[in-house]
This record gives C-alpha cells, sequence and structure tokens, in this order.
C-alpha cells in the first residue's frame, strides 16, 4: 500500500530554470493495484515515479509505503520496497556483468551485501529456473555478459530482476518506448504476468494511451505536476481513448492538445 | 640483460604488481582515476622503514604501511563523495598534501634501512641465492593478494563494488549504497598501493619521499599491457593479467636500458613510460580507425 499526501517537488529552485514539477499530488493506491499513468511530457510523470523510488526526495508533503514512512529515505533504502524498470534498456542493469550478476546484485536487494560468494551453486540454479520460466533460451546464456542482449531480453530480464528481492512495489516508467512494437507487447504480456504472479502493486507510466486503458486497473493523468484525472473500475471499463482524450482536453480547460505522443493509440 | 639484473627486473615488477592491482581497482572497477598513488607508495615505504627502525615487527610495519596507504585512500573518497570534488582533483590534492606528510613521518627525505630485519630477513641464507629469494617473496604475496581479491570481488559486497563502477544508478536502485563501495574501492586501492610501497623500502633497503613520482603511470602501463597481453573477461585473469603486465613492462624497460645500441640511460626511464602509455592508449584507437574505414571500403586495406 502506498501513500502520498501533497508532495511537492521543484527543481533548480532560485534559478531562472526554476520548475515546479510535482505541485501537490495526493494519492492512496491500495495493495496489488495495477496503476497506468499517462499525461504529456514535462506533467510530472517520471518525476513522480522517481519521488516514489528515492531519486526524486519531495520538499513538502510525505509518503509511505506498507506503513512506513519514508519521505526522507534515499533510494538504496527503499530499494528493498521498490523494484523498478527503467525506459533505457541500458539504464536497468550492468552491460559489463553477466546476466547471472546481474541477477545476484537484484537478489540482494534491501538486505545486506555481506563477503558471502554473489553466486552459489544453489543460487545458479535458482536463477537458471526463473530465467527458463521466461521462454527466451537465456537459461543457456548466464555466463554471458548482459551486454550481449537486446534491449527485449534486457528488459525482460530486468522484470525478472525486480522480482527476485520480494519487494511488493514495482515502477516502470516507459519500460517499453525503447522497443520495437512486438518486441514492446511481448514485454507487456510478461508485465502482466510477473504483475499477477507475484501480486505485486505496480505503477506504469506510458505514453500509449491505448496501453494505458488495456493494462492495470486504474488510471492516472497527470498535468502540470497534478493529478486530473483518475478512473478505475466500471467508469475506467467504459473508456475509450477518444473518450480519455476529450477528457483530458477538458481538464486542461479545452485547450487543444498539442503533443502529438499523447494521440498515439 | 645479467642474470642478476633479469631477477631485478622481475622482483621490482612483482612489487609493482600490487600497484597495478590498485590502479585496477580504481580505474577499471570503480572508474575513478585515482592518482592518490604516487603519494601512497612513498607513503606505505616511509612508514614501514620508520617502524622497521623503530624496530617493529616487519610484517606489522608492513600492515601498518598498508594502512596509512588506505588512510590516503579514504581522504580522497571523502573529497570526491562527501565534497563533491571531481575526482582527478580530489586525487591531486591528496597526493600533494602527502609529499608534505611523508617527510614529517621519515623526518628527512630518505631513510636507509641497513641492519634491520624484513620480512625476507628469514628467508635469507636458506641455500637460495639473494637475488632469488626477493622475487619469491614478494612472488608469494601477490599470490595471496591476488586470491584474496579475486575472492572478495565475487563475494556480494565486491560485486556491488563493480556495478557501482559500471552503472551506479542501476546500482543504486538495486540498493547498493554506492558512496560506501566508493569509499571501500578506493581504500583498498590505496591499501595495496601502501603495501607495494612497504615491499619497496624493504627489497631495496630505502625510503625516499620521490619514489611516488609517475606511480600512477608505472601502474596504469603494467594495466594496459596487462589487458593487451591477457584480453580476459574472468575477473581473476584480469588481476592476473595486471602482474602478468607489470613483469613484463619492468622487463621491457630493463631491456631498452640495458641495450646500449639505443643510448638510453636510467634516468630515461620516466619518458620511456610516459611514451609506452601513450602509444598503449592512442593503438586501440588507431585500430578501431582502420577498421572502420576498411569496413567501409573493403578493398583498400589490402
Amino acid at each position: 500500500m502506498i501513500a502520498v499526501e501533497d508532495i511537492h517537488v521543484t527543481f533548480g529552485r532560485g534559478t531562472p530554470l526554476e520548475k515546479h514539477a510535482l505541485r501537490g499530488v495526493d494519492l492512496s493506491i491500495p495493495e496489488g493495484q495495477f496503476v497506468t499513468v499517462i499525461g504529456s511530457n514535462g506533467a510530472g510523470k517520471s518525476t513522480f515515479l522517481g519521488s516514489l523510488a528515492g531519486d526524486v526526495l519531495a520538499e513538502q508533503g510525505r509518503i509511505s509505503i506498507d506503513g512506513a514512512d519514508v519521505t526522507r529515505w534515499d533510494t538504496p533504502r527503499r530499494a528493498g520496497l521498490v523494484a523498478r524498470v527503467f525506459q533505457d534498456p541500458m539504464a536497468g542493469s550492468c552491460a559489463a556483468l553477466t546476466i547471472e550478476e546481474n541477477m545476484a546484485l537484484a537478489a540482494a536487494r534491501g538486505r545486506r551485501r555481506g563477503l558471502g560468494l554473489a553466486l552459489g551453486s544453489d543460487r545458479r540454479k535458482g536463477f537458471r529456473d526463473r530465467i527458463a520460466a521466461l521462454g527466451l533460451g537465456l537459461e543457456n546464456r548466464l555466463h554471458d555478459r548482459m551486454g550481449l542482449l537486446s534491449g527485449g531480453q534486457r528488459q525482460a530480464v530486468s522484470l525478472l530482476m525486480a522480482t527476485l528481492a520480494g519487494s511488493k512495489i514495482l515502477l516502470l516508467d516507459e519500460h517499453t518506448a525503447a522497443l520495437d512494437p512486438a518486441t514492446a507487447d511481448f514485454v507487456l504480456d510478461l508485465t502482466r504476468r510477473i504483475v499477477r504472479d507475484n501480486r505485486l502493486t505496480t505503477l506504469m507510466v506510458t505514453h500509449s494511451m491505448r496501453q494505458a486503458l488495456d493494462y492495470g486497473d486504474r488510471t492516472l493523468m497527470l498535468h502540470e505536476g497534478r493529478v486530473v484525472l483518475d478512473v478505475a473500475g466500471e467508469e475506467r471499463a467504459g473508456l475509450d481513448v477518444p473518450h480519455l482524450l476529450a477528457l483530458f482536453a477538458k481538464q486542461r480547460g479545452g485547450a487543444e492538445i498539442s503533443d502529438d505522443s499523447l494521440l498515439i493509440g | 640483460m645479467s642474470e642478476i639484473a633479469l631477477f631485478g627486473a622481475i622482483e621490482i615488477g612483482l612489487v609493482y604488481a600490487l600497484v597495478a592491482i590498485g590502479v585496477y581497482l580504481s580505474f577499471r572497477i570503480l572508474d575513478f582515476p585515482d592518482l592518490t598513488v604516487d603519494g601512497s607508495f612513498p607513503l606505505g615505504a616511509a612508514v614501514c622503514a620508520v617502524l622497521l627502525i623503530a624496530g617493529v615487527n616487519p610484517w606489522l610495519a608492513s600492515l601498518a604501511a598498508a594502512l596509512a596507504g588506505a588512510a590516503a585512500g579514504l581522504v580522497t573518497a571523502t573529497l570526491n563523495v562527501r565534497f563533491k570534488i571531481l575526482h582527478l582533483l580530489a586525487s591531486i590534492l591528496t597526493m600533494i598534501a602527502l609529499f608534505s606528510v611523508n617527510l614529517r613521518v621519515m623526518g628527512r627525505p630518505n631513510v636507509a634501512l641497513l641492519m634491520q630485519d624484513t620480512v625476507l630477513t628469514p628467508f635469507y641464507g636458506l641455500g637460495v641465492p639473494d637475488h632469488i629469494v626477493r622475487p619469491l617473496v614478494v612472488g608469494a604475496i601477490v599470490a595471496a593478494v591476488v586470491l584474496l581479491l579475486a575472492r572478495f570481488l565475487s563475494s556480494e559486497f565486491g560485486l556491488a563494488m563493480r556495478a557501482t563502477g559500471v552503472n551506479a544508478r542501476m546500482a543504486r536502485a538495486q540498493g547498493v549504497d554506492t558512496d560506501a563501495h566508493v569509499y571501500a574501492g578506493i581504500a583498498l586501492s590505496n591499501a595495496l598501493t601502501g603495501l607495494a610501497g612497504a615491499l619497496f623500502a624493504q627489497t631495496n633497503g630505502f625510503a625516499d619521499v620521490t619514489t611516488g613520482i609517475g606511480t600512477i603511470v608505472v601502474g596504469l602501463a603494467a594495466v594496459i599491457v596487462g589487458e593487451t597481453v591477457l584480453p580476459a573477461r574472468a575477473l581473476a585473469l584480469a588481476l592476473v593479467g595486471c602482474v602478468v603486465g607489470s613483469i613484463l613492462y619492468r622487463l621491457a624497460v630493463q631491456l631498452a636500458l640495458s641495450a646500449d645500441s639505443i643510448g638510453l640511460q636510467a634516468s630515461d626511464l620516466n619518458l620511456v613510460t610516459a611514451v609506452l602509455v601513450a602509444v598503449a592508449l592512442i593503438l586501440p584507437r588507431l585500430k578501431a580507425k582502420a577498421s572502420r574505414s576498411t569496413a567501409r571500403n573493403p578493398g583498400a586495406a589490402r
């Protein structure tokens, strides 16, 4: 369960480039909910995810995860609670390390890292079984460097890595945006499977309205650092992309939608 | 090259192998160009020499030298991590400061070790000539360091340190306290360099504030030579590569200096080293350029 109370984030305070990226976000996400997040460029989607992960500390407001007040926790400290997959396939894993080393890194998330071997034979076998379940044939490539994998394979392994340490919250920051459409579909299906099997509370930022409505069970729209639309259940089931666009336009006070990326189905 | 000169080159190569491993840790694993070693090498030598003269056990004196090196590394890491000074500049500041510190430690620019027991003393007079005993003992210490370090780097802590150097953002998202790993890694790197300084003082019989000049370049040269002759992905092999590179580098230097026809003398060492490192750094770039133009124009290369 995630509770966000009136958080504000400002970048470059006191400079000509000052940007009030989050202007009082209030949100409560129950355990196991899959939330999709949309909004135009600069709406604050990534900042919002960053503020949950600890990359960005809120200057005002309060964030609690599973009842613990994490508002002032930094990223490594929150990592035991929150797993992430980034937009750039290169960002979420270490290209120079092997697949199994990347998995070992993720498996130790939220634990003290001691001088015990990172890759014992038991653990290797566990990793092999987990990665075989992806159905990509990667179980025979555990010693290969991560950098040798394709973008889709890396995102698939990153998703798997997110489940290794038992954290209950998954943050996806446009994790299919850098992939070709077929691969993106594969990764999205895998996402759905992993979220369901591990009963993860999930926030997925996407640029695609279609994805936002097709996946998950609640959709948020951010605009200028605020949540301007929050739909779930019946209301959401009845929504279509044109409806969403109309709602969006209304929220913006009837202004025309200039951001093409929002129109992509 | 005489037999004495050959074993002498191997011996000094093994001493500097510890520097090479330290440089590998900072430059390659942590991606942290650390020039502190120019100060922590003579610091190790100074601390060890002064303690030996005071009658301290040579192994304890060597350990103290390693700890002094680690402390120097922590200063650099603090300047960089805590106070956000550029890593290169932070390490130069520590290096400059250490010159004065080393003079204070010794009380004068150099200290001779004449009659003092060293870690080598128990092995002299066992029937093996002294000039062979020295590389054997130093080699055994280097082998122990390589084994321990290879084991350390495959531990969970060591893996997190490698991730810190490769992709700090990812490491933090995986719960790695990257700052702590930079502290630990730079301290370890300089501890090895301090230990190398201690072994240098004990094998050569003196400590001198000026021995630190160019330590970083020598270490880097060894790392690069090692990577060229032993291009290994496996970590343990990469560490062995540092050792092999350091010895090969010393042999090459010895060969160049002893070949009268080239007309080089001992004082040309730093120039030769700098040229060697520069060439080693430029070559891969030229190679890449050549293969690019070959790819564009397949016929031209033939």
